[in-house]
């Protein structure tokens, strides 16, 4: 029987829900188990952009993780629904991008779209550690205006890759 | 003065409180620290699921050889069905301490995102260098820095011999 000074569940996570897209079922399960051994309370899964519209409205997640290229809708399509989604503060989830490609110009289409922070595959559980923690501690600078509310669109998106962690991309 | 120009004029930055403000009570203290036994733990799943996913990748790259002729020459779906089989092996094999069959795989869907027309003979060697590296205990890192920069040189060979074969988008 564990005692609590056996288990790990020293960092308080369990009132963070996290919504994972991603269409790989072997990196959803990785995915999964690592957030579970974070002590993550809630991990909600789809399987592509469109199930990830339909679950951001559902079950109103505090942070998105999700893969770029799936089908029938992407990545990025579904961040630059999310962001539209103003009756679900579509505009305020922080969404981290876990994707194979890292070349600057797919980082940037990703800021554009409206995600938050981008991991380049493979990932790591300290990197996916780090890049979580993070995304829940950073304060979320949001721009209001007539037409838009969402992330800056200026702002600066760093790549961070497991083995060097360093940045590919502005 | 343009709708656009007036609404950049009138947008204003709003900071809404970070979600472990909201969400993680009042013992919240910044920052939140990454605590070794909870990366110890990660490391553990890794390393369970890291089993069952050797077995899988192995599976995978021996099921991915006889696709290569149906693959290079144009039958329906194989093409597709191929490479998210690889770019699975991308995204997965390098958490799973593959990393060499994962900068092979990454290589080999970078060759299929460019070109319309691929080689089987390239397809082959490098579904070859990918069994190869699996199959060994401690895959030599010289050895797969040598094969990738071959391969890629006979690509570039290839385009040069048949510019058609790039796709319209690719530079």
């Amino acid at each position: 029987m564990n005692t609590s000074q056996d288990s790990v569940n020293i960092t308080p996570l369990a009132n963070i829900k996290i919504l994972v897209v991603e269409d790989s079922e072997t990196m959803r399960t990785l995915l999964t188990a690592l957030l579970s051994a974070m002590g993550i309370g809630e991990i909600i899964c789809a399987t592509n952009g469109d199930e990830g519209v339909a679950a951001f409205a559902a079950h109103a997640p505090d942070l998105i993780i999700t893969d770029g290229m799936m089908q029938p809708m992407t990545g990025y399509a579904m961040t630059r629904a999310i962001r539209a989604m103003h009756e679900h503060n579509g505009s305020d989830v922080p969404v981290v991008m876990l994707s194979g490609h890292g070349d600057p110009d797919i980082v940037e289409w990703a800021r554009d779209e409206g995600v938050n922070d981008y991991i380049v595959k493979p990932v790591t559980p300290q990197l996916l550690y780090e890049r979580v923690l993070a995304a829940i501690e950073k304060p979320l600078h949001i721009v209001e205006s007539g037409i838009y509310r969402g992330p800056s669109p200026r702002r600066r998106l760093t790549a961070h890759h497991a083995a060097t962690d360093t940045n590919k991309a502005g | 003065m343009t709708t656009e120009q007036q609404n950049l004029a009138t947008a204003r930055f709003v900071r809404l409180p970070s979600i472990a403000e909201r969400k993680m009570g009042p013992g919240y203290i910044a920052p939140v620290r990454l605590d070794p036994r909870v990366l110890e733990q990660m490391q553990q799943t890794i390393s369970v699921l890291g089993r069952q996913y050797c077995d899988t990748l192995s599976r995978q790259i021996h099921e991915l050889l006889p696709q290569i002729v149906d693959v290079c020459s144009g039958v329906a779906g194989a093409r597709h069905r191929f490479y998210e089989t690889v770019h699975d092996m991308r995204g997965l094999a390098g958490t799973f301490g593959h990393p060499i069959v994962g900068r092979f795989a990454k290589s080999l869907c970078g060759y299929m995102e460019k070109f319309d027309v691929i080689d089987a003979t390239i397809v082959r060697f490098y579904v070859e260098a990918m069994r190869d590296a699996l199959e060994q205990d401690k895959p030599d890192e010289r050895l797969a820095d040598e094969t990738l920069r071959s391969l890629e040189q006979l690509i570039i060979r290839t385009g040069m011999a048949d510019p058609t074969a790039f796709k319209q988008h690719a530079g």
